[in-house]
Order: structure tokens, then C-alpha cells, then sequence
């Protein structure tokens, strides 16, 4: 880790000197122990600041978008920010000659409470980033695709199992618990529209009490935006405030796309493509 | 009106004259018209459904099918032309990928399955019409009235939404 | 503050027998914004539109709301009157209290409620009307007809001398389709030929004519007045333009393959004209059976010709056009019964053959000069069977309707067989006798008088047995087994949809029923229109008919082109799908979903925050969008709506409706 981390020092510094990118995102120490926090620098010497180990728990992707007005972006990509920015690409949202993309394996990261692995790291598909310009660091491998599944939808297959009432005061529970805060949004490299349904106002669209209802409808509505787009990097989760389980929400559809029209997983390139924006005739049907 | 502030009242506290709402969002070109059908063949169904026009079912976003449950019907049914046959080519197909991925979330959050159904009715199937928006009536009555909010239910019965009498100029932005 | 008119309709007694109207107009005066509420005995009537037209100006009304049928009946109606007031058209809203309301409830008690509700729902939704124009597309005159069989060319041939380019796309080397390789058509026994080949030759000879032979239509953009057509025409490998036709390469050619034509009873070369009469008039090579285009050693009719119009290096040539409207008139094709009825002997018995190839048989230019012969030893049968409905009214192993041309054309074959052979007999197994159509019957029964013997029953089983067929059935009048010993057996086959129906019909955006015939938009009042605007039908593509029905239907269609193309433009949807740009962030969902490819992408230069942003966002084509709205519910941030049927609109409906 510390060798990527001075690869990561050195190309930065590099990347700013040589003006080929006018800002580099990637982490630094934050206030507290075995915390970071994201880190954005213009200038080479401050490349000495980057860090890179064991807690860097922020999803980096989303940040490039605020930033590339002034220039290319050189960005740290492990697999979780890769497909980030594929999916923003895809969306439009990103020109790949925008970002410069510092690729890096990535075994996983810790809770710096816990120090238990993070949950977000524990499904991970793709340590290595699918996308990048240079690959600072061997590439590892990969958990086996059935064994990561099996965790992957381990936690919604546990809620299918429960009885409706249950699972009804579970998501309940999860919806009362929410405070519209939006955390998950802004972190979201799929949440890329100019003004979210939220912020309208609009009849009949997001009311804007916090209550049971509403709170239901925003976390439905934000699942059916991002549903056939989501790359699965758990920001959101882990952006949480209230820690509610958004990923079990985001998961349920995932795993139904894939099952009822084999959806695939999503970032793993930079075309548009949406399970919901295509169809066959021979749709498997439940409507007759 | 009387009756229907009855049914209401009798709704809102529960005993057993509960009369569910249904909304029923129905593609002009097919379900529209097989609903026009039942009516000039002189079929009968209950009167607890309401129609709500719509070109083509791909035009049913499901937001509004969860601001009405929250706002206080008891039941939605979205219906589009059969697979093959949408006046638009390919609108029910996606209504199709949408609505199956989006029902299947509402009965993982809880929702009953009854109260959110679709079912692809042609121009000429008014007798499908009929069973469909006799069952759907059936079983959402089975099921009582909807409470998507306990803590709210009460409030939505009294007020809903007389609150909003005032209106701009025009529709569009 | 929007003034509100809200009019309900008795409609007699077929909404007030069920619904108390007067109160509902009580009701609807209540209501947030309405400013004058009544009702008409019947509001579609001159006198109740006038009572509207009154009310809008003394009452300043500026969007009505009219309770009474269904939008369906008369939103056209209304909106048309409103196009003579000083309110857009589109400031109305209909609430259906007949049809989904009066005509379904039995009583008033339950009528009522249910009506003011539905009012109330319209009242929400006309309070977010907003005025919607219309814009004009430009109509190209120029029409494309795909299949060159009798109902193609009788359209081309109408649109033509209307005035108008046509453009026909044959796949085939000739025109003619499937009328040229009859012999006799019912039931005026006058010659196929004789009267086919000179539409053939007009078709050829007209000015306003192009014709594309073995080509085929590759794909198609764009919509009604505006249609961008590729075509793709093989090569031919002689070049039409020096080709004089003297047909010195086919004697010569020494390649010789079943000729479709004759329905594998004949053989033609390599070099051919599928039949004599063929327009063009040009030989084509089957570059599969080429001995030169298949291993370089040949080239006999490079030699022969004496024009040098062999091109062994020809291509295949793509063209792209704008066409105004398109006819589709791809015909049918036999069903191929071997595969099904193996109880026929499933196509090993070579005297067990199809209509189509007894035409052949029967034809003066045929395999045989029009002598009648069994294919297998060239000997006259004396006694013929013809099995009716083979693959028709079969729902459990093939189609289940009726092909509608066989009885006839069982009775012509009857007729002919008789006519030509001495001391023969002929059997005819069918299952009913449909003969509707001038002359028809009259034909029937003559061929009866000519000695037809009719048996009601089908065929269950054929046993071929020392050169005799012998074909078992059932004699359904009389309950008894019949067995015939046959010399030849005649299917009259099944007509089915051409193979192309499937994928023409998907690229053209035509539905198929459940046989892949193309739909019409509707069957009755709209028999040749389909659901996408300036696409036609004509002919047998549509379902199974005779040839009169045909060339009607080929002459409605080109009736239908010619209006058409009397206008210079057309105006286009008014409720069509928009992007507010503010809201869209480009992200291309909307482009995907679009079945009309009416939505694309714009750059747009904007300040916005104080900084200069370039970015894109999406673009409705008005001409192109059909109003579905697929593309709004695709559309996260919501920039995408739909005219007419806002998310305001609808939303407010909904909120109406949860009053009750």
C-alpha cells in the first residue's frame, strides 16, 4: 500500500507539473485516527499530502464531476470509481479525455470504528478498476463471481424470506429512520441530473414533509432512477448518516433485472445501454 | 352524494361497507377502448374504479402510482395493449420492464400484491376489462382500506387534497 | 384563474337514465375555477354546440370540460367546434360519463357519484390545458411500393397516372408475382396471362414507373411524407442498359435447375428469365448455380452475347431515397404442407401435388404445353382427387382460418381437369362450400353439371399402391367411409404470409396478427390504412383473397397515397413530447427509448452560474413524435412531458380522484 501510495505521490506530482491535468482527487489524512478524507490538489507540491491505505472509504467518482470545468481531472480509480465513471460517461455526463485516470488494485477497505472490513467492500465484483490511463500496482484477484453473490444477495434473499408483514415494518422502520439529508444522492455517480426530482416542485411528485410517506417515495423513486444503472459501489450505504441498508434496496433490483431480463452488472463499459431503456418481444410476461 | 360520503365514513371506521377506489390508468388505443366496449355492450362492473386516460401504458411513470396510494386509493391497475400490438410499437414493452421491476420492489417493501396489478387488455376484450376491474375491486375490498402511513391515514381521509384550489395561469412550463 | 364551462350531456336518455345530470352540473359549479356549469340533451348535436359556442363568450370562458361520451366518439367533434371560438382546440377536456359510466351502472345512486368524480377529474386536468399548435411537415410525392405482384402493380399503376413517381421493389427478377403463374382465373375462365402480362408491360412502359427487380428493401427512416428508403439490388450480372433481350445466353447456358416458375416441374438455366413474357425482359444469373461465378470455368454467355452485356464482376447496388408514403403488397406464399401432412405422404409421392403446381400443369406455357400429366410417368390421370382446406380451418396442425380462394379455385381446377381430360373423374373432399362473390356460385354449380363429384369430408390418409393413390376418407353426409383410387391428388393449400411479412411488418412498424399477417388499423373502416401514418396495405400481405379483392384493395391504397400526395404538407401531432432544457441533463435515455428516433441530442452554449457551459441536451423532432410518452417516464429529472397529458395533468387527476 504505501508503494501505491508513493506511485500515486509521484504521477501526481508528474501529472501537475507537465499541466497534462490541472487538479488530482484522491485522499488524504483526515482529523481523526485511521481517517481520510477525499483530497483535491492543483499544485505538484502538494502531492506529498496523498495518503493511500486501508480507510480510504471514499468513492471518488462523483467528485469528478464538479471539478472538470477547470480541466482535466486526474482521479484515483480503484474498481468501485472505475465503473463510476464509466456509468458517467455512458450517461453523458463525462467526455473520457476529461479525466486521467490513476488506476489502482484495491484488496478492499476498513471501518475505522470496527476496523472490520467495510460491508460495501465485502460484494465488491472488480477490485481492479475495468477503466484507467496507467495501473499504479499489480492487479489482484478477483473472489470467485458465485462465492461474491452468494453475500452480494444474501441480505435481500433473507428479506424475501421474511413474511410480508415483516418485511412492510422493516422497510418501514427503514423509511421512518430516513431524514431526506440526500447524502446518498450526492454521492451517487448515477444521481447526475441538473436538478433532482426532489428539489421540483411539482404536484403530485416529492411532497416535501419528512414522514413515512414521503420518505417511501423518495427512496422507491430514488431506486427506480438509479435501479438499471446502479455499479454497485455502495456509496450510498455507506454515506448514510442514519446507516440505513440502502444496498438492499438498490440490490432487489439489480438481482431482478437480472434475473427477468439478464441485466448484467452495470460500468463495466462506457455505452448506454439500460436494462429499462431496451426490450425484447419475447419478454418473459406476467401481465396476460 | 350521499352515498358515497357513506361508503366513506363507513370506510374510515373501518366496518365492513368498506368500498375500495381503484385507479385504473388505461391506454387510449386498447384498454380504453374495450372499457368504451363494455360500456356499449351494456356490461356491468363495480363502480369503484376510475379511469385515468393515457396514450400508451409506456407513458405511466410510477410515481404516480405511488402519489396516488399515498394520497389515498386503495388500489392501481395499469393496462396497455397486449405485447405485439401497442399503437406506438414498443411503449408497453418498456411499461413492461418498468412495471415488473417496480412491482416486484413495492411487494419487497410490503406492499400487498393486489393493489398495484397490470394486465394487458385489448380493444376488443370489454369482457376482460369487466373481470379484471371486478376482481381487482374484489380483492383490494378483501384487503381493507390502504394505510400507507398509520400515523398519517387519519389526516389523508379528512383533508386530502382540497388544499390545493390555487392554480396558475395555463399548464405548461 | 383559469373560467372553466363545464357541459353535461343527456344524451337522451342514455346518460340520464342512469346519471342525474342536472345534479352533476351542481356539483361541477362548485368547483375550484368553474365558472359556468349546465346541461344539453345532446351536447354533439348543432344546436348543443351552439349552446357551447353561446356559454364560451357569455360567460368568457377560456377551456371547457364536456361530460358525455366517450373522448373516443367525440373529442375530435368538440374540438373542431372549438377551433371556430377564440379557445385553442386543445383547451378541453372530455369526461366519459356514457361509456364508462351510464351505459356499465344500473342505477342513479351509483351513476352519480361516479360521474361527478370523473368531472371532477376532467375540471383538474383542463385547469393545466395548455393552447397547442401544430406544426407542418413537408409531403416528398413519391411513393414506394414493395412487391410487384397484381395488387403492387395496380397500384403503382393508379399512383402513377394520378401524376405521381412511383417506385416499385421487387424481389423476384420480374414482376408479376403469384397471378402470372395462374393459368385460368374464376370464374370468367379468362386466361391469367392474357390479362396480367399487359399491366406487366404497362407497368414496364410508364413514365412515372421505376422498377427495382431482385431487390429488397433494406431498412426505412423517418415517417409519413418523409420516409428514407434503403434499397439493396442484387446483382444481376448483365447489364440491363446494352441487354437487348434476344435471349441467346439461355440457350446456351449449360447449368440446368428446377424452375421456380414451374414450380419445380420444369427446368430453367443459369442465365434465365423466370418466363417468357418477364418485365424487365432481361435475363438475370443465379449466381449460385453459375458454373463461371461458382468456380471460373464456363462463361458461355459472355461469349455468345452479342451486346457484351455480361458482367461476371457486377455488384450489388445500395441506393437511398426519400420516399412520400410507402404500399406494402408482398403477397402470400403457399403453406408448404409436405412438413405437416405426412398422412399425404408428406411430399415423397410425386403425384400428390399443390393448386399452384397443377396451374403450371394445366397452363399452355407450362411444363407440359397444357397438357394434363402426372408428374411421376407422364401418363393423363383418369381419375383426380382434390383435398380442400390443406392447412386452412386446421387449428390443430396448421391455420385455423380460411384462405377464402380455395373453393374456387378447387372448382376451376375440377373444371379444367374435365374439360381436358376424356372419361375422367374427379373427386373433390371439402369441408364447406364458400363461394360469396358475383359469379361464384354460378361457377360452382356448372362445375358440378361438368361432372365434380363433391364429398363432404376430408382426406385422413393417402396410400400409394402400384402407381395408384389411394386416398381415404370420410363421407361425412352419408357416414360411411370412402376410399378413391386416384391417379393424381391436388392439394389446394393454405395461403400464408410471404416470409418477409414477419421482418417488413417489424421495419415498417406494421403490426402482425397471430399468423404474421399485416394488420390493418382497423378492420373495417380503415381496411387498407396502417397504424403508422403514410404506410399502406394492399393485396394478400394483409390476409388471404381472390384476385378482384386484391386489385380493389391495391387501387384503395393508391387512392389513399393520392390524397396524400394532393398536399404539399401535412400538419403534424399537437400532442407530442417536449424537453425543457433547464431540466435536462442530456443523459441520452429519452434518444434510446424513442421508437420514432424523433429524439436526438443538441449542443447547446448557455450561461449558466456566471460560467459559459456547453453541454447537450435532447431535441424533439414534431414531425417525427407520435405522442406516446415512453420517452418522460425514461426521463429521470422529468425535462421530458408530454402536451396534452402533462405529469402536471395526470398528477392532478389523481389528486381530483382521491377526493372522493
Amino acid at each position: 500500500m504505501t508503494a501505491i501510495q508513493e506511485s500515486i505521490q509521484k504521477r501526481a506530482a508528474e501529472l501537475l507539473e507537465s499541466g497534462e491535468v490541472t487538479q488530482v482527487i484522491a485522499w488524504t489524512n483526515g482529523r481523526f485516527t485511521n481517517q481520510t478524507s477525499p483530497l483535491f490538489i492543483q499544485n505538484a507540491a502538494d502531492a506529498g499530502k496523498i495518503v493511500f491505505n486501508e480507510y480510504c472509504v471514499n468513492t471518488l467518482a462523483k467528485y469528478v464531476l464538479n471539478e472538470k470545468i477547470a480541466g482535466k481531472v486526474g482521479v484515483c480509480v480503484r474498481g468501485c470509481e472505475a465503473r463510476g465513471i464509466n456509468r458517467m460517461i455512458a450517461d453523458n455526463q463525462l467526455k473520457r479525455e476529461e479525466v486521467y485516470l490513476l488506476g489502482i488494485p484495491c484488496e478492499g477497505m476498513k471501518d475505522r470504528e470496527t476496523g472490520e472490513a467495510l460491508d460495501k467492500c465485502l460484494t465488491c465484483t472488480h477490485k481492479n478498476p475495468v477503466v484507467y490511463d496507467e495501473l499504479l500496482g499489480a492487479e489482484v484477484t478477483d473472489t470467485v463471481s458465485e462465492e461474491i453473490d452468494k453475500v452480494r444477495f444474501a441480505q435481500i434473499e433473507a428479506i424475501e424470506g421474511m413474511s410480508r408483514e415483516e418485511r412492510l415494518e422493516y422497510f418501514n422502520n427503514v423509511f421512518n429512520s430516513c431524514i431526506r439529508c440526500y447524502a446518498c444522492r450526492e454521492v451517487c455517480p448515477v444521481c447526475t441530473c441538473r436538478e433532482c426530482f426532489v428539489d421540483q416542485l411539482r404536484a403530485g411528485w416529492q411532497g416535501k414533509q419528512n414522514n413515512l410517506n414521503e420518505n417511501r417515495f423518495y427512496n422507491l423513486i430514488r431506486v427506480f432512477h438509479i435501479g438499471d444503472r446502479c455499479v454497485e459501489c455502495g456509496e450510498c450505504a455507506r454515506a448514510c448518516p442514519m446507516g440505513l441498508p440502502l444496498m438492499e434496496l438498490n440490490r432487489k433490483w439489480i438481482r431482478d433485472l437480472d434475473e427477468l431480463f439478464a441485466a448484467g452488472e452495470e460500468g463495466l463499459s462506457d455505452e448506454l445501454d439500460n436494462t429499462l431503456g431496451r426490450y425484447k418481444t419475447d419478454d418473459i410476461e406476467e401481465f396476460m | 352524494m350521499s352515498v358515497v360520503n357513506d361508503t366513506q365514513a363507513a370506510a374510515s371506521t373501518g366496518t365492513e361497507t368498506f368500498e375500495p377506489k381503484i385507479l385504473a390508468f388505461a391506454c387510449h388505443w386498447c384498454t380504453y377502448s374495450g372499457a368504451d366496449l363494455a360500456g356499449l355492450n351494456r356490461m356491468s362492473y363495480p363502480a369503484n374504479v376510475r379511469v385515468l386516460r393515457v396514450p400508451c401504458s409506456g407513458r405511466v411513470n410510477p410515481q404516480y402510482i405511488l402519489t396516488a396510494l399515498n394520497k389515498g386509493v386503495d388500489g392501481v391497475l395499469v393496462c396497455g395493449c397486449h405485447p405485439g400490438d401497442c399503437h406506438y410499437v414498443s411503449g408497453n414493452y418498456y411499461a413492461k420492464r418498468r412495471l415488473m421491476a417496480f412491482r416486484r420492489m413495492l411487494q419487497y417493501t410490503g406492499l400487498e400484491p393486489e393493489r398495484f396489478q397490470v394486465r394487458w387488455i385489448s380493444g376488443s376484450e370489454a369482457g376482460k376489462f369487466r373481470d379484471t376491474v371486478t376482481s381487482v375491486v374484489e380483492q383490494v375490498r378483501e384487503l381493507g382500506p390502504y394505510k400507507p402511513d398509520p400515523a398519517l391515514a387519519a389526516l389523508i381521509d379528512s383533508s386530502v387534497d382540497a388544499s390545493n384550489p390555487v392554480l396558475p395561469e395555463g399548464g405548461e412550463a | 384563474m383559469s373560467r372553466v364551462g363545464v357541459f353535461v350531456c343527456h344524451c337522451g336518455s342514455n346518460i340520464a337514465g342512469t346519471v342525474d345530470v342536472e345534479h352533476v352540473a351542481e356539483e361541477a359549479a362548485k368547483l375550484p375555477n368553474v365558472a359556468y356549469a349546465t346541461t344539453n340533451k345532446y351536447m354533439c348535436s348543432d344546436p348543443g354546440q351552439q349552446a357551447v359556442r353561446e356559454a364560451i363568450i357569455e360567460h368568457n370562458l377560456d377551456r371547457i370540460v364536456i361530460a358525455s361520451c366517450s373522448p373516443r366518439m367525440h373529442e375530435a367533434t368538440f374540438r373542431k367546434m372549438l377551433a371556430g371560438t377564440d379557445i385553442n382546440p386543445y383547451m378541453l377536456e372530455i369526461a366519459n360519463v356514457r361509456e364508462q359510466c351510464s351505459w356499465v351502472h344500473k342505477d342513479k345512486d351509483v351513476g352519480t357519484p361516479k360521474a361527478i368524480d370523473l368531472v371532477k377529474m376532467a375540471v383538474a386536468k383542463v385547469n393545466y390545458d395548455a393552447p397547442l399548435t401544430t406544426t407542418t411537415i413537408p409531403v416528398n410525392k413519391r411513393a414506394l411500393i414493395i412487391g410487384g405482384g397484381i395488387a403492387g402493380m395496380q397500384a403503382a399503376l393508379d399512383i402513377a397516372d394520378a401524376g405521381y413517381p412511383v417506385t416499385i421493389v421487387e424481389k423476384e427478377s420480374s414482376l408479376g408475382g403469384r397471378m402470372v403463374m395462374l393459368d385460368k382465373t374464376f370464374p370468367t375462365m379468362d386466361c391469367s396471362a392474357c390479362i396480367c402480362t399487359p399491366k406487366m408491360t404497362d407497368v414496364g412502359a410508364h413514365p412515372n414507373i421505376t422498377i427495382k427487380t431482385l431487390a429488397e428493401v433494406e431498412s426505412v427512416g423517418g415517417y409519413i411524407g418523409n420516409f428514407e428508403v434503403t434499397v439493396r439490388e442484387k446483382a444481376k450480372y448483365v447489364d440491363y442498359d446494352t441487354c437487348t433481350g434476344c435471349s441467346l445466353c439461355e440457350t446456351k447456358c449449360p447449368s440446368k435447375v428446377d424452375s421456380e416458375f414451374d414450380q419445380g416441374l420444369a427446368k430453367r438455366r443459369a442465365i434465365y428469365r423466370p418466363f417468357a413474357q418477364a418485365v424487365p425482359a432481361k435475363p438475370t444469373i443465379d449466381a449460385k448455380n453459375c458454373r463461371k461465378l461458382i468456380d471460373g470455368k464456363c462463361g458461355v454467355c459472355e461469349k455468345v452475347c452479342p451486346v457484351g452485356s455480361i458482367k461476371f464482376d457486377d455488384e450489388d447496388k445500395v441506393t437511398t431515397e426519400v420516399y412520400g408514403a410507402i404500399i406494402v403488397a408482398i403477397g402470400y406464399q403457399l403453406i408448404d404442407w409436405t412438413k405437416i401432412y405426412g398422412e399425404y405422404g408428406g411430399g415423397r409421392f410425386k403425384d400428390v401435388i399443390s393448386g399452384l403446381q397443377f396451374e403450371r400443369l394445366v397452363n399452355a406455357s407450362g411444363p407440359t404445353e397444357g397438357h394434363i400429366l402426372r408428374p411421376s410417368d407422364n401418363t393423363e390421370p383418369k381419375t383426380v382427387v382434390i383435398v380442400k382446406c390443406v392447412g386452412s380451418r386446421d387449428p390443430e396442425k396448421a391455420k385455423s382460418y380460411c384462405s377464402r380462394a380455395c373453393c374456387m379455385y378447387a372448382a376451376k381446377h375440377a373444371h379444367q381437369y374435365l374439360d381436358k381430360v376424356k372419361d375422367a373423374r374427379c373427386y373433390i373432399f371439402y369441408m364447406d362450400i364458400r363461394t360469396p362473390g358475383k359469379g361464384y356460385d354460378e361457377f360452382y354449380m356448372n362445375t358440378q353439371h361438368d361432372g365434380a363429384r363433391y364429398i363432404r369430408g376430408r382426406v385422413s390418409k393417402i396410400i400409394n399402391q402400384n402407381g395408384k393413390l389411394i386416398c381415404k376418407g370420410e363421407d361425412t353426409l352419408l357416414g360411411s367411409q370412402v376410399t378413391v383410387e386416384a391417379d393424381m391428388v391436388v392439394l389446394e393449400t393454405a395461403m400464408v404470409p410471404a416470409d418477409e411479412a414477419n421482418q417488413i411488418g417489424s421495419m415498417l412498424g406494421i403490426t402482425r396478427d397471430k399468423d404474421l399477417w399485416l394488420s390493418e388499423a382497423h378492420p373495417k373502416l380503415r381496411p387498407v390504412e396502417t397504424n403508422s401514418g403514410g404506410i399502406y396495405l394492399a393485396g394478400t400481405c394483409q390476409g388471404p383473397k381472390d384476385i378482384p379483392d386484391s386489385v380493389a384493395q391495391a387501387s384503395a391504397a393508391a387512392m389513399k397515397v393520392a390524397i396524400l400526395f394532393s398536399k404539399d404538407e401535412l400538419e403534424s401531432n399537437a400532442m407530442i413530447a417536449n424537453s425543457n432544457k433547464n431540466l435536462c441533463n442530456g443523459c441520452g435515455a429519452c434518444v434510446a427509448i424513442c421508437p420514432y428516433g424523433a429524439i436526438t441530442l443538441e449542443e447547446i452554449t448557455a450561461r449558466e452560474n456566471s460560467v459559459m457551459v456547453t453541454r447537450e441536451i435532447s431535441k424533439v423532432n414534431p414531425g417525427l413524435c407520435q405522442g406516446c410518452g415512453a420517452c418522460t417516464v425514461a426521463c429521470r429529472p422529468g425535462a421530458m412531458d408530454l402536451r396534452g397529458f402533462t405529469d402536471e395533468q395526470i398528477m392532478r387527476e389523481v389528486a381530483a380522484l382521491c377526493q372522493w
